[in-house]
Order: structure tokens, then C-alpha cells, then sequence
């Protein structure tokens, strides 16, 4: 039990390692001169050579590696060409909006899909169930800038109910950020839920053939209750893999949501910092992005290793 | 079921980060009021320092509203006086010795004095100022404070350009004592102060105290940066926004045609959307080649589909707005495709390939795919490459001058002296255009218009580039709102006139 | 991630024709019919510019024209190509690179597994979007290093799949048997495995197919995807996307367009695993 712990741990340090190094070299390989995009047109030589030794990306490769990651550990992230401010604030600051769009988004989605997946397994061979099911699969299919698109042009344009864009934090006016938040969430909702309809009706099929799920209903049981007694935690196992990978990847493709709505999340600081060549940010991000993902990995097969008791033995 | 815990910490992760990271979000959507305003912008501010970082979006926001220089543009383009009441020039055009308004400070208190002017103007001479255009500060030999409020600036010859520059951002007037944080902090003598830059949403300017001149009527100006035209059309539709500053998708101009809800006001830029080619090497250099380039090309018809048909015919480097603008010039090179084909046949380049190398702008694209379209009737065969903007196109043909043909807009003002520069991307080294140029700053105020004219016109001739048009400013106001500036001529959008009627 | 569970349509009636698979195929078809017409065939050239700008549908432009006054049936013609261009690129690379690597994952010995898993962890956790973007930047805008990217982001789904697949496969009897008569691991897996979970792979490949698409209108709408001139359904909706309200017919076309395509790959997906997928309950 010890040793597989210190080795998952161990795997988790030297992959964190290999990642860090393939963050920062992905980023050194992308052409293009920070300074010059700093400078802009017609920059002297002389002026563009000392922005980049102040940028130090005059040194060698893996000295400008080591310096970046050591000042990592004391969670000193650099500071954005750009900007000028510390990286480590600036995506704190945007992190804080992020969040809000990813988890109330998802959240959307699982409202959304859940009962569209589960009517439309239970109605498999009825028409409405491929109405359902037809529903998601064009769904899945729509670019989510259209939809957020249309939601503007419905709700903030024609009827006015609420603003077309815009973020305030929940803790400073509690009214405007739900008033602005509602439609940027309803489109992430739309999009992601539609996609995880699919896999809850799918999950959802898998259980109706139980035996299970015919021993209820051989006893009389109507088939959504039968479903909702006994199959629904056993369908719920997949469909929440699918929610955490969702989630996972929602932190960057929420950013044409974002620019769709003006809100300023992690998603536009990262293509912006791309644009602007502003390297340490998009390292940051990206590590940042990386080490979560690696780390919610990790810890997951902790939880598997003390609680799945064939595992324990396996080690 | 086995993957049960693994739900469980994934969703504990998620909501233990939501708890932890939502400490400080911010954020500003302020309905406007008698005495605030908010306008729609499109290109946001990387920082607020513009002595290191380039780009139009920080003097747009922060000149004349927070920074202010010893004189400004007016709306017509024309030089007025700001922080020098008048100035006087010594007759061998070289001394410029500036008369200072009384009683001016800085944001945090600090006084404004001959000898500020002193040291912004040796500042941006210095190591201190990186970015390129402080090379117009070059032809200062030195700065005399006569007293408080005089101070003279001697030239190291005389140049007519360097008073018009002393508008635009390299005239702007720092606190030496407060610019260290240039980047974060912005502290002026002009009637706003920055009170919120929060990247990727907006920056809010709030009126400050003891302002030495007319306090303006608006108490807070916020700028609402959009990378998106349908949300910036949207936001002016659903009230969130008071006025888009220089719309970006112009044909979507016919959702504010309701005159009870909407003012559009249609000015002038000093952006030319110009079609470089590589004078330097390649079949360019044959000025054949580039006359049929300009023969080929129906400009009128780029204008219709990339514009509204709001944009306008230039024929040279020289947008109407400046005094030497000649519009004879516009009709140089007509849509024919005949004299196109037959000055090609000339050359002998009939079925050339043409590196196109475009930046991946939207507006970019929509006229490089009509001129290839053009080029393409008339027998060459175009490659369209298009380059990350800004990155890989400034390092690839704007610097490494690899390229046949280009297309950008040149949104800086009196950009006609880049063609005397043969190290620029141009590649047009003629000698003659150079000295036009040269005269035209050394000259008086009337010689400076008629060699620039000859100059324009010389550019004309040897058809350097095609100017595809000048690109117009559009912008939709609501009709109570007056003041907002129609032209963007100079590098500011001057918000001190905004008020409410 | 839309490619780790397979939703279906229709789990019993394995032997009869799925409806999805028929529907699917039609589309797909018709795909694929709109695409090679376009070689030899198209009412105008889709990439010459008029000044007949934003004309409505009538019989000479049935379908109007755009802001730059092209024909619009004819680029949607010709997008047919790019759509299944940014397909076959993705898709393939995901597959080249994910099949050989879960594969050797599940045959290999086991420290080589281990590491190969431990890269498909570390390459699942770098946003599609960000490599889409990087290779624009570094390999210039093009569809090919856009649907790369793509590719080589979906490629984690297709090696965990074969690993899935050949972990299983290589616990049969026959393949055993096959130990027995000592032949090398390689040899089983390509002589055994493949076979066995090629129909899973292609199931796999249609899902992924419609994310393509999907992924590449997205990257259009960011000044990523498709350069000009190749007209691209995409493309077509990111340049018509700025006057949607005025003229909404122009992005109405490339998006049901999207949609049509999409649906039809993943019906096409849903169909060929109702039908095909011999291990439906477990395959994970």
C-alpha cells in the first residue's frame, strides 16, 4: 500500500516534471519576438536587443527554463511583459471568473441533459424519444458562438430582460453578476449539456438491460421508476467521468463564450497572451491548466487505492 | 461503481477551487447616468504605459483625458494650444519657446512647471522610452527653462514636423516624481484620473480634483473594450453601452438606422489601407508591374464590399484631412484591365506567382481574397499566406521583408515620410522622394505643403503601393449624448466635451 | 473528451440495419457527392469576388451571394471538401498516432506501458485549443496544422481505446493459444488485436470527425481555422458572423450546413457501433 503511494507519487512528480519542460519548450518554439511585438513597427535593433535581455530571452534555453521553474516553487510566476504586474495576480484574477463560467455552466448542462438523456432512453422506441434524441444530437452540432449569438439577439436585444454582456463578481453587486450571468451560463449549459445528453441516455440504456431493471419491472414497476429506484446510481458512475473531463476542458473552450459576452476569463487572457507573445503568462496558464488535470488524476487514484480492496492486493 | 471516488474528488477538486479562487473578481457595468457615460471601443489597452509598449489603444484612451501635452489636435486636425498657451518660433525656424498656463498640477497634487516640460521631453530621449516613435523627439538638440512657466526647445535643424508630433503621445506630459509604475499607475495633468483598468473588460476614468482647466461635464467616462462587433452592436442595442466609438462591422450600420434611438456620426481617420508591394526585389521592382497592379485592381468596388461604401479613394499616401492632400491624385490609376494586361505583357511577367503574405485580420482578409481576385483576372497566380497578426507578420514582412504583396491599414498620422525610409518594408529607395521629404521639413509652412504635394505625387508616379482607400471612422451614438469627437485624426478619443443633453 | 464514451442508438435488433446507420450514411453521402461535384462542377467560382454583394436567392445565385459578392451555393459546394479534408486530417493523425501507442501499451512489457500512459495522461491535459493556436502560430494558418493540432489532442481517446480494446483481447483463449505456439506479442497484436477492435475504431473515428468539424469553426471564428482563400463552412460562418442580424441568411447556410454533417457522422458512428460493436457493455 506504502510503496504504491510513494510510486503513484512518484509518477505524479516526474510527470509534472516531463510537463513543465514541454509547457516551456512548446512556447520557446513558437516563432515570433516578444520584444518586437512589445516595440512594434519600426523598432531600432538596439532598443528591441535590450527589451530582450530585460525580458531575458536572450539566455540560453536551460537557463531560462531552471530560472522560470525555481521561481515557480517559490510561487513567483514572473511578471507579463505586457503588463508589467506579477503573472501569478493575473490569473488569479482571471481564475476567479473562470470558475464561476465553468461550474455554473456544467451545472447547467447536467440539468439539461439529465432528464433529455434519461426520457430519451426511456422512450426509445417511441417517437418522442427520438425527438429527444434528435434534440441533442443537433445540439452537439450547433458552434457555441451561434448559440450565445442568438441568445443575445432573443433576450438582451429583442426583449430586453437582461444585459448582452459583461461580468461583475457575485460578492461585489450579487444581483448584476446572476442579471449577466445567465445567458453566458445558459449557452455553456446548452452546449456541453447537449453533448452530455447523449452520454447520460446512453449510460441510461446500458442499465435498462439489467436484469435488474426486468426484475422491477416484472414486478409491476413503471419503467422511470423502475429506472429512478434502481438504475439511476448505477448509470450515474460513466456519466460523471464524463462530467470531470467536461469540466477539465471547459477552463479553454469557454473562450469563444467569452468573447461572445465580453467577460474576462482565463480563456482570452491565454489567446491574448499567445497573440502577444507574453510567454511567461501563457506558461503560467498553461502549467497551471496541466498540474490541475495531472493532479485531479492523481488524488483520484488515491481515493481508488484506499478504497478498491483489489487494487490494495495488487500492489 | 468502482468509479465512484473518483466523482467524488473530482467534484470535491472542483468546488474546493470555486470556494478558494472567487475571492476578487471585478467588473463594472454601471448603468450611465446624468454624469457617466460608457463607450464601446474595439482594441484594449495591453497596459497603461505607452513610453515601452506600442499600439493605438493606450493613447487613445489616456491622452488629452488624463495625459496632456504642451498642445493637442483638434477635431479638425488643426494644432491648438493645451498646456502652453502660445508659443513662439525664432525666425530661422529652430527655437520654440512655449509660454506655460499658470497654476497647473498633476492628479496627486504635484505642481507642473517649466522645469517638467524639461525633463518629459530629455525622458522620452532617453533609454527610458523604448518604443519607435520616440525617434521623432530625435531632432531636439536641447530644452532652456527660461522660467516657471517659459521654456524654449532648440532644434538641431528646423522641422515642421516636430510641433504636429508634440500632439501625439511622445508630447505627453509625465510627473518625474510619479513615473515609476507607468504600467499600472497613470497620474496627468488632464481632468480624468484612471480609476479601474480591468484587462479584457474596460477602463474607467473618473474626474479628478482641482483640475486647472474647464472641468469637463461628465464625471466618469468608462471605455468597454469588445473583441466581438455583434456583442459591441449588441451592448449599444440593449442600452448596456452609450456609444460605439468606430464601429467595426459597417455593414451591420443599417441596425441604428432609427434616428430617434441612434446618431451615426461618419468621420475621418488618417488610416490607409494600403496594398504593399515589394519594391525591393521580386517582380515589383519593375514599376510596371506595380502601375498594372493599380490598373487591375477596382478599388471603388473594394470600397462597396469591405466598407459600406464608407471608405474613401486616396490615390497616394495622403488622407484629405491633411493639408497636402491632392485629389487629382485619386484618379492616377483607373480600373482597366486592358492597360493592366498589356503593361504586364511589357514586363514580361505574364503568369507570375505572387507571394501574398497577409495578417489574419478580418478586415485584411476580406480585401486580400478581392485583389487576388483582381490579380487573378489579369493573369498572375496569387498565393494568399495569411500570418499570425501581430507576431508572425512584423517578424516575417514587416522586418524580414519577405514578401511580394501585403496588405495592412497605416493608422498613424503624416505617414507619407515612411517612404523615405528605404530600410522600410516598402523597399522604395529613391533619392529625389527623399529629398522632397527633407525639404518639406526644413521649408516653411507653405513650402512644406507644396513639396509634400510633389512628394505624394512622385509616390503616385512610381505606384509604390496601391492605396486601396482611408479607411472611415463610424461611430453610433446615442442622440442625447453629445461631444463624442466624429474624427480620429490625432491619437486620442478625447472625451472632456462628452455630456449629456 | 466527446470521444471516451460512444452513446448509441440502439442497443438490441444488433443484426438488422440501424436506422441511425442509414440516415448517417445518406448524409455522409451526400457529403461526399456535394464535394466531388464540386471538382467538376459549380455555378460560379466560388472564390472570385463581384460587386453583386449580398444578393438574395434566385435561380442565377440559388442560394444569393455574400459581402463579397461570391456565390454562396457554389462555396458551400466546394466547403464540402474542406469539411472532410479537416476529417480525414484529424482523425487520422489521432488515429496513427493513438492505435500503434495503446496498442503497444497493452503488448509491450510493462514498464513501456506504463510510460506510454503516463504520456497519453500528460498529452490529455494540454487544451486542444492552445495546440490548435501554437501551430497556427509556429506552422502558419492552415487547415493542415490546425487539424493537427486537433489530431494529435484527440490521439489520447484512440490509445486509450486500443489499450482498452487489446488488454482484452489479449485475456482471450485464442490469443493464449497463440502464446502457446510462441508467437511474439507484436505479431498476436497485429494478427489478433487490430482486427478485433477496428469496428470500435471506426465508431471512434466518425465521433471524432463531427469534433473536427465542430473544432475548426470554432478556430475560424478565432482567426485560426481555414485561411483564405479555400472557402470553408467555418470560415463562411465567421466571415457572415459580423452581419448575422442584418443578413442572417448567410450564416444560416454554412451552419445547417455543420450541423447536417455533424449529425451525419455521429449517426453514421452510433449506427456502425449498434451494428458492429461486438463488446458494447464493457469497453472501457
Amino acid at each position: 500500500m506504502l510503496m504504491r503511494f510513494a510510486r503513484r507519487t512518484g509518477i505524479l512528480i516526474a510527470t509534472l516534471i516531463v510537463g513543465s519542460m514541454a509547457v516551456f519548450l512548446l512556447l520557446r518554439v513558437l516563432p515570433g519576438d516578444p520584444a518586437q511585438v512589445a516595440l512594434g513597427v519600426n523598432a531600432t535593433p538596439e532598443a528591441l536587443a535590450q527589451l530582450r535581455h530585460e525580458f531575458g530571452v536572450d539566455r540560453p534555453l536551460p537557463v531560462q527554463y531552471l530560472e522560470w521553474i525555481g521561481g515557480i516553487f517559490r510561487g513567483d510566476f514572473g511578471t507579463s511583459y505586457v503588463t508589467g504586474r506579477v503573472v501569478a495576480a493575473e490569473i488569479s484574477k482571471r481564475v476567479s471568473v473562470s470558475v464561476w463560467l465553468v461550474v455554473l455552466g456544467q451545472l447547467a448542462a447536467i440539468v439539461i441533459a439529465i432528464p433529455l438523456g434519461v426520457l430519451a432512453a426511456l422512450r426509445q422506441r417511441k417517437a418522442s424519444g427520438t425527438v429527444f434524441a434528435g434534440i441533442s444530437q443537433i445540439g452537439v452540432a450547433v458552434p457555441s458562438f451561434i448559440t450565445g449569438l442568438l441568445l443575445i439577439n432573443i433576450f438582451a436585444v429583442r426583449l430586453g430582460l437582461v444585459p448582452s454582456g459583461g461580468w461583475t463578481a457575485p460578492t461585489e453587486d450579487f444581483g448584476l453578476f446572476v442579471e449577466q450571468a445567465i445567458l453566458p451560463v445558459l449557452t455553456i449549459g446548452l452546449v456541453q449539456g447537449a453533448l452530455l445528453s447523449r452520454y447520460v441516455r446512453s449510460a441510461a440504456l446500458d442499465v435498462l438491460r439489467e436484469d435488474y431493471i426486468r426484475t422491477a419491472r416484472s414486478k409491476g414497476l413503471m419503467p422511470l421508476r423502475a429506472f429512478l429506484r434502481h438504475g439511476s446510481r448505477n448509470a450515474a458512475v460513466p456519466v460523471i467521468t464524463v462530467i470531470g473531463l467536461q469540466v477539465a476542458t471547459l477552463i479553454v473552450d469557454t473562450i469563444v463564450v467569452e468573447r461572445v459576452f465580453v467577460i474576462p476569463g482565463l480563456g482570452s487572457l491565454l489567446f491574448d497572451g499567445v497573440a502577444n507573445r507574453d510567454l511567461l503568462l501563457v506558461q503560467g496558464i498553461v502549467l497551471l491548466i496541466v498540474a490541475t488535470i495531472l493532479v485531479m488524476n492523481y488524488i483520484i487514484d488515491l481515493l481508488y487505492l484506499a478504497i478498491d480492496p483489489r487494487m490494495r492486493r495488487s500492489a | 461503481m468502482r468509479i465512484t471516488p473518483r466523482i467524488t474528488a473530482a467534484l470535491a477538486i472542483v468546488v474546493v477551487s470555486a470556494v478558494a479562487l472567487t475571492g476578487c473578481a471585478s467588473g463594472s457595468a454601471a448603468k450611465s447616468t446624468a454624469t457617466t457615460a460608457t463607450i464601446g471601443l474595439t482594441a484594449e489597452p495591453a497596459n497603461l504605459d505607452f513610453t515601452t509598449t506600442d499600439g493605438a489603444a493606450i493613447p487613445q484612451a489616456l491622452l488629452d483625458n488624463v495625459y496632456e501635452g504642451l498642445v493637442t489636435l483638434n477635431n479638425d486636425g488643426e494644432i491648438e494650444p493645451l498646456l502652453a498657451t502660445s508659443w513662439e518660433v525664432s525666425s530661422d525656424n529652430k527655437d520654440y519657446t512655449f509660454t506655460l498656463a499658470d497654476g497647473v498640477t498633476f492628479s496627486n497634487g504635484d505642481k507642473f512647471t517649466a522645469e517638467t516640460v524639461k525633463w518629459n521631453i530629455e525622458n522620452v530621449k532617453s533609454d527610458k522610452w523604448t518604443i519607435s516613435l520616440k525617434s521623432y523627439m530625435d531632432v531636439v538638440d536641447s530644452v532652456e527653462v527660461v522660467d516657471d512657466t517659459h521654456v524654449t526647445v532648440k532644434l538641431s535643424k528646423p522641422s515642421n514636423d516636430w510641433l504636429f508630433r508634440m500632439t501625439t503621445r511622445i508630447g505627453a506630459m509625465f510627473d518625474p516624481d510619479a513615473s515609476t509604475d507607468l504600467a499600472n499607475t497613470a497620474v496627468g495633468t488632464g481632468p480624468y484620473t484612471v480609476a479601474e483598468f480591468n484587462s479584457g473588460d474596460s477602463l474607467v476614468l473618473e474626474q479628478r480634483d482641482g483640475y486647472w482647466g474647464t472641468k469637463p461635464a461628465l464625471e466618469k467616462v468608462t471605455f468597454k473594450y469588445f473583441s466581438d462587433p455583434n456583442a459591441e452592436n449588441s451592448a449599444l442595442q440593449s442600452g448596456s453601452i452609450d456609444a460605439i466609438s468606430g464601429l467595426s462591422s459597417l455593414d451591420s450600420m443599417s441596425l441604428f438606422s432609427d434616428t430617434s434611438k441612434y446618431t451615426i456620426q461618419d468621420g475621418s481617420t488618417n488610416a490607409e489601407v494600403v496594398l504593399s508591394m515589394n519594391n525591393a526585389s521580386g517582380i515589383f521592382k519593375d514599376v510596371r508591374v506595380r502601375q498594372a497592379v493599380n490598373y487591375a485592381i477596382d478599388r471603388q468596388a473594394i470600397i462597396t464590399n469591405s466598407t459600406a461604401d464608407t471608405g474613401k479613394l486616396i490615390g497616394s499616401m495622403v488622407p484629405p484631412t491633411d493639408p497636402w492632400f491632392d485629389s487629382s491624385l485619386v484618379d492616377a490609376y483607373p480600373y482597366d484591365v486592358d492597360k493592366a494586361k498589356e503593361l504586364i505583357s511589357e514586363a514580361g511577367v505574364e503568369g507570375a506567382t505572387i507571394r501574398f503574405r497577409i495578417p489574419n485580420l478580418a478586415n485584411v482578409s476580406a480585401a486580400a481574397q478581392q485583389v487576388q481576385s483582381y490579380l487573378t483576372a489579369v493573369g498572375f497566380k496569387v498565393e494568399l499566406d495569411t500570418l499570425e497578426f501581430p507576431a508572425q507578420w512584423l517578424d516575417k514582412v514587416f522586418t524580414g521583408h519577405d514578401y511580394d504583396m501585403s496588405i495592412i491599414n497605416h493608422v498613424e498620422a503624416r505617414d507619407i515620410a515612411t517612404y523615405a525610409d528605404p530600410t522600410y518594408y516598402w523597399g522604395y529607395d529613391n533619392a529625389e522622394f527623399q529629398s522632397l521629404v527633407a525639404k518639406a521639413d526644413a521649408g516653411t509652412a507653405d513650402e512644406q505643403v507644396s513639396y509634400l504635394k510633389d512628394a505624394a505625387a512622385l509616390l503616385s508616379k512610381d505606384a509604390v503601393s496601391d492605396w486601396l482607400y482611408l479607411e472611415s471612422y463610424v461611430s453610433v451614438v446615442k442622440p442625447s449624448l453629445t461631444g463624442l469627437p466624429a474624427n480620429q485624426l490625432g491619437e486620442s478619443l478625447n472625451v472632456t466635451d462628452l455630456a449629456w443633453s | 473528451m466527446t470521444v471516451l464514451m460512444k452513446p448509441r442508438m440502439s442497443t438490441r435488433h444488433r443484426r438488422s440495419i440501424p436506422a441511425s446507420l442509414i440516415a448517417g450514411a445518406v448524409i455522409v453521402g451526400l457529403v461526399i457527392i456535394a464535394a466531388l461535384v464540386s471538382f467538376i462542377w459549380t455555378p460560379f467560382d466560388p472564390t472570385i469576388t463581384t460587386t453583386d454583394r449580398l444578393l438574395s436567392p434566385s435561380g442565377e445565385h440559388f442560394l444569393g451571394t455574400d459581402a463579397l459578392g461570391r456565390d454562396v451555393f457554389s462555396q458551400l459546394l466546394v466547403g464540402a471538401r474542406t469539411t472532410l479534408y479537416v476529417g480525414i486530417i484529424s482523425v487520422g493523425f489521432a488515429a496513427i498516432i493513438g492505435v500503434p501507442l495503446g496498442i503497444l501499451s497493452a503488448a509491450g512489457p510493462r514498464w513501456l506501458g506504463e510510460l506510454i500512459m503516463r504520456f497519453i495522461d500528460l498529452l490529455l491535459a494540454f487544451p486542444a485549443l492552445l495546440l490548435a493556436i501554437i501551430f497556427g502560430a509556429a506552422f502558419g494558418t492552415s487547415t493542415f496544422s490546425a487539424m493537427m493540432a486537433i489530431g494529435i489532442a484527440t490521439a489520447p481517446a484512440f490509445a486509450r481505446l486500443a489499450r482498452s480494446g487489446a488488454l482484452q483481447v489479449l485475456s482471450t483463449e485464442y490469443v493464449l493459444a497463440a502464446r502457446i505456439a510462441r508467437r511474439g506479442e507484436l505479431d498476436i497484436a497485429v494478427r489478433h488485436v487490430l482486427p478485433n477492435i477496428l469496428g470500435m475504431l471506426i465508431v471512434q473515428a466518425s465521433v471524432c470527425y463531427g469534433v473536427a468539424v465542430l473544432a475548426e469553426s470554432g478556430l475560424s471564428f478565432l482567426g485560426f481555422g481555414t485561411p483564405p482563400p479555400t472557402p470553408t463552412w467555418g470560415r463562411m460562418l465567421q466571415e457572415a458572423q459580423a452581419i448575422m442580424f442584418t443578413n442572417p441568411m448567410l450564416v444560416v447556410w454554412p451552419a445547417v450546413c455543420i450541423v447536417v454533417a455533424v449529425l451525419g457522422f455521429n449517426l453514421l458512428g452510433d449506427g456502425l457501433r449498434d451494428r458492429f460493436d461486438p463488446k458494447m457493455e464493457d469497453n472501457r
